[in-house]
């Protein structure tokens, strides 16, 4: 009975634009969120999952880099390297800071680029110097052309002047971004003397990491974080904030989606009430009738999946070229449970037309 | 051998005081090729008499037999399926499906029935081509003339080979000419292969295709005569009676 829902469907143009007009704004919703929880929880990791370490230690309670404030004495360095099993242990400062630019605050997170002990460099940098010199800073590419702040420009932070020398990436985090100083200018702008915020440890080959990192907890000043649970801790900062606000939108988008199928399909069964009384007659059973019905909003559905992915993926990379902060990543998994989503919603809006089907008496054929 | 046996049925709409019966215990036999046309004025219960042979209303009281089987006992899944084996329908507003071409709603019956759609197109085209249709095998119901979709709507109706073809003022909707050219060739195709055929209207014309003409008045059965029937029954080669 295929034939004759896909036939019902095209009979009806506009109504058919309709349904996949709707369906595909709901996708287009739903995956755009998606894709933007996906790609800032991927980029808020992206940067640590860089920094070379087994275990981020922390000043204890401290889980985060954004949440809690850890501020550890240089001292715990001697400490940590005299635990056995640890092979290298080496500061890293940074912290936020905002600073004005063009009238406006902008927040970045200033790490010191140790360059003798290799820790705080960016991940990536696409344009410029890839080591800031005294007196510089690399910012990220997404500030640089959001905020419309040029290489070569000057940036006033925590009362000093800095040169942007170049642009890094992959340290964008919704509404701030990592900044590299030399270690000497980070420390002048986090004011830390003999402090630094985190440890990064690094556990010699054939040790027990667990062991060390208890060996470490031993000194109860201290936590020790391994580092996919500290870049976990800290992607988590997306998901408390926006999850409430990403599901509340899921539900906008999956209701809008039902509510316009569902009535593009009720008002086609309205219609074509008498025609499906025909069918009764002749011998159609309810069951096929139903099946129909659900093949209707199914098709409908699917033609809406099909538009509204194509224009996610297309808004994605337009909006991303156009607005930087615009960071989205639409993964296989998700398109394929935005699918059933979409299936289900089909399943779910063709009820209310199967009741109103359920209830038209074939006799009324009869009835000029 | 009788295809419908209508026992002493009566059906009530509404009950106490407003109460009214549309059918007022009507017995009627209808046998393999006869043509029965039901007259009678408007309100008379013809078209209820005529669901309830087509099992898409039930008797209040009495029983309806096709083929052997009382139907009351069937369940509303066994009765689709009988109507879509034993019966062929023919409307008065031909209720054609307005999305599908005229070789589609011949083809539907069949595709339901479980006929591959590769045999159903086939035999819808057949169907149609016998009909004078083999033109307007793609064209949709609008772009057709109302005998045209009469025709289209015949053979749908004899599509699954029904023992049994129940037409409801089949004439109405169309002009006199047309009106009686179509349920002429409705008879003529039905009578040479065998089958059963309930006609209800007014139009006095069709008596000349009846082989027998029923009187329902106020719900009963009045009078019952013979048809003038006259129409040529002999079979196409290779057409066995079912």
């Amino acid at each position: 009975m295929l034939f004759l829902a896909i036939k019902n469907l095209v009979q009806e143009k506009t109504r058919l634009l309709i349904s996949v007009g709707g369906v595909a704004f709901s996708v287009l919703l739903i995956m755009s969120i998606q894709g933007l929880y996906q790609g800032w929880s991927n980029k808020i990791g992206e940067y640590i999952r860089t920094v070379p370490a087994d275990y981020w230690i922390t000043q204890t309670g401290a889980t985060d880099m954004f949440h809690t404030p850890s501020v550890l004495p240089l001292t715990v360095r001697d400490f940590l390297t005299g635990v056995p099993g640890v092979a290298s242990a080496k500061p890293f400062s940074g912290r936020r800071v905002a600073f004005a630019h063009n009238g406006k605050d902008i927040n970045v997170y200033v790490i010191a680029d140790d360059t003798e002990i290799n820790v705080g460099a960016p991940a990536r940098v696409v344009e410029g110097k890839a080591v800031p010199d005294k007196g510089e800073i690399i910012i990220d590419r997404v500030v640089g052309r959001s905020e419309n702040i040029r290489i070569g420009d000057t940036i006033p932070v925590a009362g000093r002047t800095l040169k942007v020398a170049g642009y890094s990436e992959g340290g964008y985090i919704l509404s701030f971004s990592f900044a590299f100083a030399t270690k000497e200018d980070a420390e002048s702008i986090l004011q830390l003397p003999g402090a630094t915020n985190f440890f990064l440890v690094t556990v010699k080959d054939s040790t027990d990491a667990n062991e060390v990192a208890s060996r470490i907890e031993a000194d109860p000043a201290v936590d020790a974080i391994t580092k996919d649970r500290f870049v976990e801790n800290n992607t988590n900062i997306v998901r408390d904030t926006f999850l409430p606000i990403i599901l509340v939108l899921l539900l906008i988008g999956i209701a809008v989606g039902m509510t316009v199928i569902g009535l593009t399909i009720f008002t086609s069964t309205i219609e074509k009430a008498r025609e499906y009384g025909v069918l009764k007659a002749i011998g159609v059973s309810n069951r096929r009738l139903y099946t129909v019905v659900v093949e209707q909003a199914v098709t409908a559905a699917v033609l809406g999946y099909i538009v509204g992915a194509d224009l996610a993926l297309a808004v994605s990379a337009a909006a991303g070229t156009f607005v930087p902060e615009f960071i989205t990543e639409i993964r296989w998994l998700d398109a394929a449970w935005i699918f059933a989503v979409t299936l289900a919603m089909a399943v779910v809006s063709s009820l209310l037309p199967v009741r109103r089907l359920a209830r038209i008496d074939p006799a009324e054929v009869f009835r000029a | 051998m009788s295809v419908v046996s209508v026992e002493d049925v009566s059906k009530t709409f509404g009950a106490g005081h407003t109460a009214v019966t549309a059918v007022d215990h009507v017995s009627l036999s209808v046998d393999a090729g006869d043509i029965v046309l039901v007259m009678g004025p408007s309100g008379s219960g013809k078209t209820t008499l005529l669901s309830m042979i087509g099992t898409l209303m039930s008797p209040t009281t009495g029983r309806i037999l096709i083929s052997w089987q009382d139907t009351s006992t069937l369940g509303p899944a066994q009765l689709s399926r009988l109507r879509l084996k034993e019966f062929g329908f023919v409307f008065q507003t031909f209720n054609l499906l307005s999305a599908l071409t005229a070789e589609e709603n011949v083809m539907m019956p069949l595709v339901t029935a479980g006929v591959p759609r590769k045999e159903a197109r086939a035999k819808a085209r057949m169907a149609l081509e016998q009909l004078q249709l083999g033109h307007r095998l793609r064209n949709l119901p609008r772009d057709l003339s109302g005998g045209e979709k009469q025709r289209v709507a015949i053979a749908r109706s004899l599509a699954n080979d029904p023992r049994l073809i129940l037409a409801d003022e089949p004439t109405a909707n169309l002009d006199a000419k047309t009106g009686q050219d179509v349920t002429l060739l409705l008879c003529e195709t039905a009578c040479r292969e065998n089958r059963a055929v309930i006609i209800v209207s007014h139009d006095q014309r069709l008596r000349t295709a009846a082989k027998r003409v029923i009187t329902v008045e106020d719900g009963r059965l009045t009078a019952e005569e013979p048809g003038e029937h006259n129409l040529n029954c002999r079979m196409h080669p290779g057409t066995a009676p079912s």
